[in-house]
């Protein structure tokens, strides 16, 4: 009768382990996110993408370690000081970065290896199924305007100092 | 008696002085002054949030030399004025004096004196007028037109604490100018 009751117990712990071993899986996740690209070149050095967004798993999952790969680079996704608020962010050259859209496909730690081992391996790293991804839309640098304004400035000003020196140059012989 | 008769001036002697004189009425010097100060104000402006220099770290500066530039610019506008005004009375004096005779001629019992008076009074007026407002156009011109060559492109390297040596340097050229102006007026 032990026995049996030991039996029942393991079966009883088969079935229901993978339910509590999903646990570090965030299931169906849903982000709401928000991006930002560098816009012009006057007031930066180089080009930079920031994603900041906010998870949240059906299974109420909580503080999950991410990992980003956007265009080419993996990089951890850094929690901000708010709740399930994840941000990651790459610079790099104007050049490097060129406008277009960006996906950023995010992974937990398990398949975050999975995905460097592929890539070790030389596999296809599309193999492995991103938890979710982030369209980072970068629309290019402003190389900032052909004339400064303080020349329009200056040119304006000279041009009425002028009109101003003339009529006196009328007046006075 | 012959003193009084040397210190008692006529009317028209007066109003003669009053012509070629160099002093501004209250009215004229407070209006000098007013725009003096506006004009000198602006470069704070200027320094503050496009040279992005500290504005309470640098007050003492801007409201020291911004008071200086206000005394030096009034200074300026007189002195433009005064050259101004002569040659504004003799380009003006032809169609002032056409105007007021063609007024007054129906008055038959003023004397030609009295109409000269009036004629004289009228130019002087007018003349004071025009240049009044010109002297403040052309200095505010000269001084903003400085100003922003000086600050963009000339002393364009230079450390932001220059401010009081640029509007010095700018205020220079002024006075500079208005004073040849005036020396070349009164040979």
């Amino acid at each position: 009768m032990a026995a049996t009751t030991h039996k029942m117990f393991l079966v009883a712990c088969l079935v229901f382990l993978p339910i509590f071993a999903s646990a570090d899986t965030c299931l169906g996740p849903s982000v709401s996110a928000e991006t930002y690209t560098t816009s012009e070149v006057t007031v930066s050095t180089e080009t930079v993408f920031i994603a900041q967004f906010t998870l949240t798993c059906k299974n109420g999952l909580q503080n999950v370690n991410l990992y980003a790969e956007v265009a080419g680079r993996m990089i951890p996704a850094v929690k901000t000081s708010k709740p399930n608020e994840y941000q990651i962010s790459i610079t790099d050259e104007y050049k490097a970065l060129r406008s277009g859209t960006y996906e950023a496909k995010f992974y937990d730690e398990e398949s975050f290896s999975a995905l460097k081992k592929a890539k070790r391996n030389n596999e296809d790293s599309n193999s492995v199924t991103p938890l979710f991804s982030i369209n980072i839309s970068h629309s290019g640098l402003w190389q900032g305007s052909y004339i400064q304004s303080e020349f329009v400035a200056a040119c304006v000003a000279i041009l009425v100092w002028w009109l101003a020196f003339s009529a006196k140059s009328k007046l006075s012989p | 008696m012959a003193v009084t008769k040397k210190t008692k001036l006529s009317r028209e002697e007066e109003l003669l002085l009053q012509d070629f004189s160099r002093n501004v009425s209250t009215k004229s010097s407070a209006l000098f002054y007013g725009n003096a100060l506006i004009v000198s104000a602006i470069p704070i402006w200027l320094f503050w949030r496009i040279h992005q220099m500290d504005l309470w770290q640098s007050a003492f500066l801007f409201v020291i030399f911004s008071l200086v530039s206000t005394y030096l610019v009034a200074y300026a506008y007189k002195n433009v004025k005064f050259v101004l005004k002569h040659y504004i009375a003799q380009k003006r004096e032809e169609g002032i004096t056409k105007e007021m005779m063609s007024k007054l001629s129906e008055d038959k019992e003023m004397t030609k004196k009295e109409k000269d008076e009036r004629v004289l009074w009228k130019k002087n007026e007018v003349a004071d007028y025009e240049a009044t407002t010109f002297s403040i156009f052309y200095n505010n011109a000269l001084y903003l037109v400085l100003l922003i060559v000086f600050s963009f492109y000339i002393l364009k390297n230079m450390n932001p604490s220059v401010y009081p040596f640029t509007v010095y340097q700018l205020l220079n050229s002024i006075i500079t100018n208005s004073q040849s102006w005036t020396i070349s007026a009164q040979k």
